[in-house]
């Protein structure tokens, strides 16, 4: 039998081909295959990418083999959201803390319910209590915390001692020191948001915790205090009028302008006497101290200072860095979840990690003795102190609800450009948070005088 | 017996022969370009957050617009900056391609050099001219002004920028049209003692009027679409300053997580285009404007 292929038939037939690939293109299936356990993430450099290929995904013993792949910053919880939505994505599912898409990805069925495999591997005693309570919604535990942080206060002991200062811890030594660093011409406190907007809320974060106070914010979070309160006027009238001084960033302009290789050459030159940022900036700042960026300047970081009249100056701002969960639709759904215990609580692997390429921990009980001779002893005091915190104050990237974070955000810049009142901001903050509280949108929040480990 | 098909009969093949070369490319417009649309505009009416389900609230997103400050703050910097490029970009490509059309020498380098910003990729762009007018090292250092951290300056600033990379392509395509004007026109006008500013207005003018009247067109419904220079030199900052409806959306879509009130704003901006596109139309065919 022959068969003839006329014109029409090759048309039609070719058409309907490309639709059908372009379709089955769209689709893909849910997760990788099954024992395969798809992980994307979004490392710092390629160095930390392949660290972690080599030394965490390799390292897994089983079940199932893992494949990383690293996406951008700026893009990664845009191609999760897509290909969850298509039916498809990882297999374990990245998230920037339990208080971003998590409640979305938990209501559209996303992610899996790990509550059986807190039981089955013990999380319960191995993470600090906190943060899974942060991680559970409606009761079940949804993430797990891979990273957390807090906001330290950087210093180059070197400017310090050129200028004659010491690292403030009150309220009054804070803006001696930052006037007396801007009379002798040096930026007071390096900042800027050029490179990430988000930057604002960690200068929130200071006023509100460590100006109004973290009992004042735990109150506020659980619906008790209203944002408008005149002890959150008090702390942002303080944040702002420090912001309009130019000490940060030297002028309100250059904030805006300023970028992160901006800021921590203006550390490490001595252009800047401090810098308030987190303790992820650990990683950041190798390439420009030392014999990595050809100088002789050296970093160092101490606690925020007390800027409020009841404060205390050893408050730590506890933040899950980073949260992860396993894919609801993955056909690899124990495999992934056993890779999920793994990255999070195998101690060495992850100490390793944090020495050799300063990863961040997660939550979990370290102590000075877990950390080699090799690792950074600024990395071991963060991490013990930590550990041992007394006092605990709440980041808004952990704590708080996505809309709220969002006009924190955006809204500061008009505070100190003054298009907005600090009262108006705060009245704005309150009207977002209601709902969102009312909706069950707020992560739970430890009790401020909880130990952070605990 | 070999029967000669009538000539109705041929036409009617070549008609469905052309449709039929055309439905691969019909099946991907349907797949990413109507259903998305489509999408969109089911996702308006609804609360959608971008991330699972969807339940249905009638035009409350559409309500909320009017009462919405960023919303509005955005549209009023989209219609300062289709004023900007409908103004600034037009007349230098008018001016710069009507230089070039008096010169012989060096056109084609001249026209390579307009063009080179135009192909190079935004974010690139973007990123040079953040450096050129940094505060502390570049353009801003000499003139103790803050381009992009200042309110005032910054959305002009991304103007400028945009327009960097934008006018180059308007003299490649007007000097295109320009070089369609018979010269005969032009021996006349100067046969008559009329100037090169006279020439411009009575002959290259009115030559190029149907370019002109559709790259007008085309700069409004991009202007509406602008995104990338903002996103990139200060992602609709310092305080709103440089926010467009577009940068308004994303931050809606992907930071709020309210994917049906981004659809709605998407939706807004469509029917904005509609609006002038329609407008363009009308007076083409029903008013009967040669443009």
């Amino acid at each position: 039998m022959s068969a003839t292929l006329t014109r029409r038939t090759l048309l039609a037939g070719s058409g309907a081909a490309g639709l059908t690939a372009l379709l089955s293109a769209c689709s893909g299936g849910s997760g990788g295959e099954a024992g395969q356990i798809q992980f994307w993430n979004n490392f710092s450099d390629a160095t930390q990418v392949k660290y972690f290929t080599d030394h965490i995904a390799q390292a897994y013993p089983g079940p199932g083999t893992v494949t990383v792949s690293n996406k951008s910053s700026n893009t990664i919880d845009r191609l999760i959201q897509t290909a969850l939505a298509a039916g498809s994505g990882p297999d374990v599912i990245v998230t920037p803390g339990p208080s971003t898409g998590v409640t979305e990805y938990t209501k559209a069925g996303y992610l899996l319910d790990l509550e059986p495999y807190a039981k089955k591997y013990g999380w319960d005693t191995v993470f600090a209590k906190w943060a899974l309570d942060a991680s559970r919604i409606g009761g079940k535990l949804m993430t797990l915390p891979t990273s957390y942080e807090s906001m330290v206060y950087y210093v180059n002991p070197a400017t310090l001692s050129k200028l004659g200062l010491t690292a403030p811890t009150t309220l009054e030594e804070f803006e001696a020191f930052n006037a007396e660093a801007k009379a002798k011409g040096v930026i007071p406190i390096a900042a800027g948001n050029a490179d990430w907007k988000g930057a604002n809320e960690w200068h929130l974060v200071i006023a509100l915790n460590h100006a109004a106070g973290p009992e004042a914010v735990y109150s506020a979070l659980k619906g008790e205090t209203k944002w408008t309160d005149p002890v959150f006027v008090d702390a942002i009238s303080k944040l702002a009028g420090w912001f309009k001084k130019g000490w940060y960033g030297g002028g309100v302009q250059n904030y805006f302008t300023n970028n992160f290789p901006t800021v921590y050459k203006q550390l490490a030159s001595g252009q800047a006497a401090s810098m308030i940022s987190g303790t992820w900036e650990f990683s950041n700042l190798g390439p420009y101290f030392g014999k990595a960026a050809g100088n002789s300047a050296d970093w160092d970081w101490t606690t925020i200072p007390s800027l409020g009249s009841t404060t205390k100056n050893d408050v730590f701002d506890l933040a899950i860095g980073q949260s992860a969960g396993v894919n609801a639709h993955s056909k690899s759904v124990k495999d992934a979840a056993s890779f999920l215990n793994f990255m999070t609580t195998d101690k060495k692997v992850l100490v390793d990690a944090v020495v050799e390429k300063d990863f961040q921990l997660p939550p979990i009980q370290v102590s000075a003795a877990d950390f080699g001779s090799k690792a950074d002893p600024r990395t071991v005091r963060l991490y013990t102190q930590l550990s041992a915190a007394k006092s605990i104050g709440y980041t808004t990237w952990t704590f708080f609800p996505q809309q709220t974070e969002t006009y924190m955000i955006n809204y500061f810049e008009n505070v100190i450009t003054d298009k907005l009142s600090v009262q108006d901001y705060l009245a704005g903050i309150q009207q977002k948070f209601d709902p969102e509280l009312k909706a069950g949108k707020v992560p739970t929040a430890p009790a401020p005088t909880g130990v952070a480990s605990s | 017996m070999h029967r000669r098909r009538s000539f109705g009969v041929r036409v009617r093949d070549r008609r469905v022969a052309g449709w039929l070369f055309m439905l691969p490319l019909i099946a991907v417009n349907v797949v990413v370009v109507l259903v998305p649309a489509a999408s969109s505009v089911y996702y308006s009416f609804t609360d959608w957050s971008g991330i699972g389900g969807a339940n249905f609230i009638g035009l409350q997103n559409y309500a909320q617009l009017l009462k919405d400050g960023e919303f509005l703050n955005g549209l009023w910097h989209n219609i300062l900056w289709t004023i900007f490029f409908l103004i600034v970009p037009m007349a230098m490509g008018l001016f710069g391609a009507y230089a070039l059309t008096r010169i012989r020498r060096f056109q084609l380098l001249f026209r390579v050099l307009y063009f080179i910003p135009y192909i190079v990729a935004s974010v690139v762009n973007a990123s040079i001219w953040r450096s050129i007018l940094d505060p502390q090292s570049g353009i801003g250092a000499l003139l103790h002004i803050n381009p992009l951290g200042n309110p005032s300056l910054a959305l002009w600033s991304v103007e400028f920028v945009n327009n960097w990379a934008w006018w180059g392509f308007l003299v490649v395509v007007f000097l295109a049209a320009m070089s369609g004007i018979s010269p005969s026109l032009y021996e006349a006008a100067e046969m008559d003692g009329a100037g090169p500013v006279r020439q411009f207005f009575s002959i290259t003018l009115p030559g190029i009027r149907p370019t002109f009247a559709f790259l007008g067109l085309m700069t409004i419904i991009w202007s509406f679409l602008a995104f990338d220079y903002v996103y990139v030199l200060t992602q609709g900052g310092p305080a709103g300053s440089t926010d467009l409806l577009s940068t308004v959306l994303y931050r809606d879509a992907f930071s709020n997580l309210q994917g049906g009130y981004a659809s709605a704003i998407g939706v807004v901006m469509a029917l904005i285009s509609a609006i002038v596109v329609v407008g363009y139309l009308v007076l083409r065919r029903v008013r009967k404007w040669e443009i």
